[in-house]
């Protein structure tokens, strides 16, 4: 084990020496930034254009609008004009950045409002004048000559809801506007940024085993340590290197989100379930780095790695595919079996465990075993395939080879 | 000589093929062993089953002052024959990594790896990345890097291989001086002067078989016996009934004439035969390398297995 340590501080050195890594260390966040913040800044350049919003109030609604326009703080600048609708339709075809609206009594009657909206105004215009919809219902209302309940009725609408009564019964129902999915999601993303970094790392432990090998290094470090001892040497010393990534990430991130958001997220994220995790990421990484530190082995020419050696890469990224259903029903079939299969557990119980208000804490249990006896059976498999590969040169492994292996 | 290592019916074989059968031998301290052969013979097979990374079908290797079953990986330097550096680090940081691996103390390697960078020619080369090395070069640090922990045994497969004749030479002089200095040297090669050159004692396979065992000069003396080459138009059947003569090779007009082991030089040459037809004649010993080529082909001096020598 001590070699192991000597080899794992010579891994975390040599990384950290290196210019790549280290600019992957600081270009990663600041990447993250960009894409955040980018969108946000162009978005913000095209809604703070003012339109120029050309009403015909026949109807009379004027001052509910302006009230409006000035409560959703919408970047309307109103005018109103006693323009005909065919006019309207003449117009907009010349114009920029304008938009005609009829508020006729013949909209009222038919229940649609024209508008009329040059070709550079953005989408989202319409959505803000659903805004508008309520003063007009309620003029519509108004003329009907209904009695103040039947207004109130009408208005209201029905809505067909789901009633939770578990909790009822035991009079612990929190009241479900106090539940904030926010307390399980921190955490989550926490532990996923943990893992995301570690598997990210573990394909350096990938490059770190193929580079052994096509250099020559292998034969001349083995003279000193075991196949066993080197390969425990780079898992850990990769681990470490993973953990730094993530705390620099933090040490940069956390700031300008707490400084951007106002979301208390030090208090959601310093958690016990974090603990859970934090295991749950850790034990992805151990998964796939046994398995990338073996594939590695067996492969000297990265440009001519086989279909088999790329698959396996893949296999840390299989979750992303059922992100959907999973996120879409936590508690559902492809969820739960997903949850069960190692490859995909740690990061489909993240995604679960964000998600649900109350953990399933025995299939937690049963999947964690699965889980740590897989790492286990990898790790010793790993070994074989390791020792064998790293001294093969040359060629990289077959399937078939690296399955005689596992058995020799 | 007190003995380091010894190898004793060491067999392998991969899939069907024998690589390796029935190899047995010690190094000494502060000898210079050479296993030699053709390549395929088997030499590295033997080097990486006596350093562990191989494990033998048969035979054992026992370190001496070290229990049995053991590899005392500390007080053994190994050059292999497939040799790298990690790219992008320093020369000394590498060294050092190399030293650390093997318990020594960081501070005395320092010093030990700036001696020899020194001797080597490598003077203020501590600081340079790996990459920017040339082949040489790097073997060079390699060599360093085998040699930084003292070790007692030193193994290098094939360690001249790729080096220009002035760094051979560097390497020559500096495997001479640790064996006096009372390191145990096993080195693999197929470059025969060198190997005349340093090598005490010398253990020769093919095909995975020993073909001749025994000390430079022991072999010299077994095998290393006169030739007559002669450039003429002469017929082989002449040559060949003339005395003292153990094999005949022409090739076109140029003669080799293999003599046997008790010839006297200057009585046989005052009974060549006046007829024959001598443009060139010139008397020498076999070389080491000569012998070598013999046996890689497959031909007579020395008959596969008939290694009686020791």
């Amino acid at each position: 084990m001590r070699n192991s340590f000597k080899v794992a501080k010579w891994e975390i050195n040599r990384n950290m020496k290196n210019k790549s890594f280290l600019i992957s260390l600081l270009v990663t966040p600041a990447m993250f930034a960009f894409f955040l913040f980018i969108p946000q800044l162009f978005g913000d350049s095209d809604s703070t254009k003012t339109v120029e919003v050309f009403i015909a109030d026949e109807l009379g609604v004027a001052k509910d609008v302006e009230q409006l326009v000035d409560q959703e703080q919408l970047q309307w600048n109103v005018h109103f004009t006693d323009m005909e609708e065919g006019e309207m339709r003449t117009r907009v075809i010349d114009e920029e950045n304008t938009v005609y609206m009829a508020f006729t009594e013949k909209a009222l009657d038919d229940g649609v409002v024209p508008v009329y909206k040059t070709e550079d105004v953005n989408e989202d215009f319409m959505y803000a004048t659903y805004a508008l919809e309520v003063p007009l219902r309620q003029l519509q209302l108004n003329r009907l000559d209904l009695s103040e309940e039947q207004k109130t009725a009408i208005a209201k609408g029905i809505s067909i809801e789901q009633v939770e009564w578990r909790n009822a019964e035991s009079g612990q129902n929190m009241p479900t506007g106090e539940y904030d999915p926010l307390k399980r999601i921190v955490p989550g993303v926490f532990a996923a940024i943990i893992l995301f970094s570690s598997v990210m790392t573990g394909m350096m432990i990938f490059t770190s085993a193929s580079q052994e090998k096509k250099e020559k290094v292998a034969e001349i470090i083995l003279s000193s340590v075991t196949p066993v001892e080197l390969m425990q040497g780079k898992i850990i010393g990769y681990f470490v290197l993973g953990i730094t990534q993530v705390v620099v990430w933090l040490a940069i991130g956390l700031p300008i989100f707490v400084w951007k958001s106002d979301l208390p997220i030090l208090e959601y994220l310093f958690v016990p379930e974090l603990l859970v995790l934090v295991v749950l990421a850790v034990a992805g990484y151990l998964l796939f780095a046994a398995i990338f530190v073996a594939i590695g082995a067996t492969v000297e020419d990265m440009t001519a790695t086989s279909n088999f050696q790329g698959l396996v890469m893949m296999l840390p990224f299989v979750p992303l595919i059922f992100i959907a259903p999973i996120i879409g029903d936590p508690s559902g079939i492809i969820a739960k079996v997903f949850s069960f299969i190692p490859f995909t557990s740690p990061a489909v119980w993240m995604m679960r465990l964000s998600l649900l208000e109350e953990w399933p804490w025995v299939e937690i249990g049963i999947s964690a075993v699965i889980l740590f006896a897989t790492i286990w059976l990898m790790m010793k498999a790993a070994g074989k395939v390791f020792k064998i590969g790293i001294l093969m040169y040359g060629k990289n492994a077959t399937p078939k080879e690296i399955w005689k292996w596992l058995w020799a | 000589m007190e003995t380091i290592l010894s190898v004793k019916g060491l067999g392998k074989a991969f899939k069907e093929r024998q690589i390796i059968k029935d190899i047995s031998f010690e190094v000494k301290r502060g000898e210079i062993m050479a296993i030699l052969g053709p390549n395929g013979a088997g030499k590295s097979t033997t080097i990486r089953s006596i350093m562990g990374i191989l494990y033998p079908d048969e035979g054992t290797v026992k370190f001496h002052q070290c229990e049995a079953g053991k590899i005392p990986r500390h007080k053994i330097g190994y050059l292999p024959e497939e040799r790298g550096l990690y790219k992008n680090v320093k020369v000394m940081d590498m060294i050092l990594y190399l030293a650390e691996l093997k318990d020594y103390p960081i501070k005395k390697a320092k010093e030990r790896a700036l001696h020899y960078l020194k001797k080597l020619g490598l003077e203020g080369k501590e600081k340079v990345s790996v990459e920017e090395l040339s082949k040489g070069m790097a073997q060079k640090v390699q060599f360093i890097g085998s040699i930084i922990h003292e070790p007692e045994l030193l193994i290098l497969d094939e360690p001249f291989s790729g080096l220009d004749p002035l760094s051979q030479d560097v390497f020559k002089n500096e495997i001479k001086e640790l064996a006096q200095s009372g390191t145990a040297i096993l080195l693999s090669s197929h470059q025969m002067n060198m190997v005349e050159e340093i090598c005490d004692r010398l253990f020769m396979i093919h095909r995975g078989q020993r073909v001749i065992e025994g000390t430079m000069a022991d072999v010299k003396n077994e095998y290393a016996n006169f030739k007559c080459t002669i450039r003429g138009n002469n017929e082989a059947s002449v040559l060949e009934r003339l005395s003292n003569v153990s094999r005949v090779e022409q090739k076109g007009n140029v003669a080799v004439i293999y003599l046997n082991q008790d010839v006297v030089v200057p009585l046989w040459l005052r009974r060549l035969p006046e007829t024959l037809s001598i443009d060139e004649l010139s008397i020498d010993r076999i070389s080491l390398h000569e012998i070598f080529i013999d046996i890689a082909t497959d031909q007579h001096i020395v008959k596969e297995g008939d290694a009686s020598y020791a």
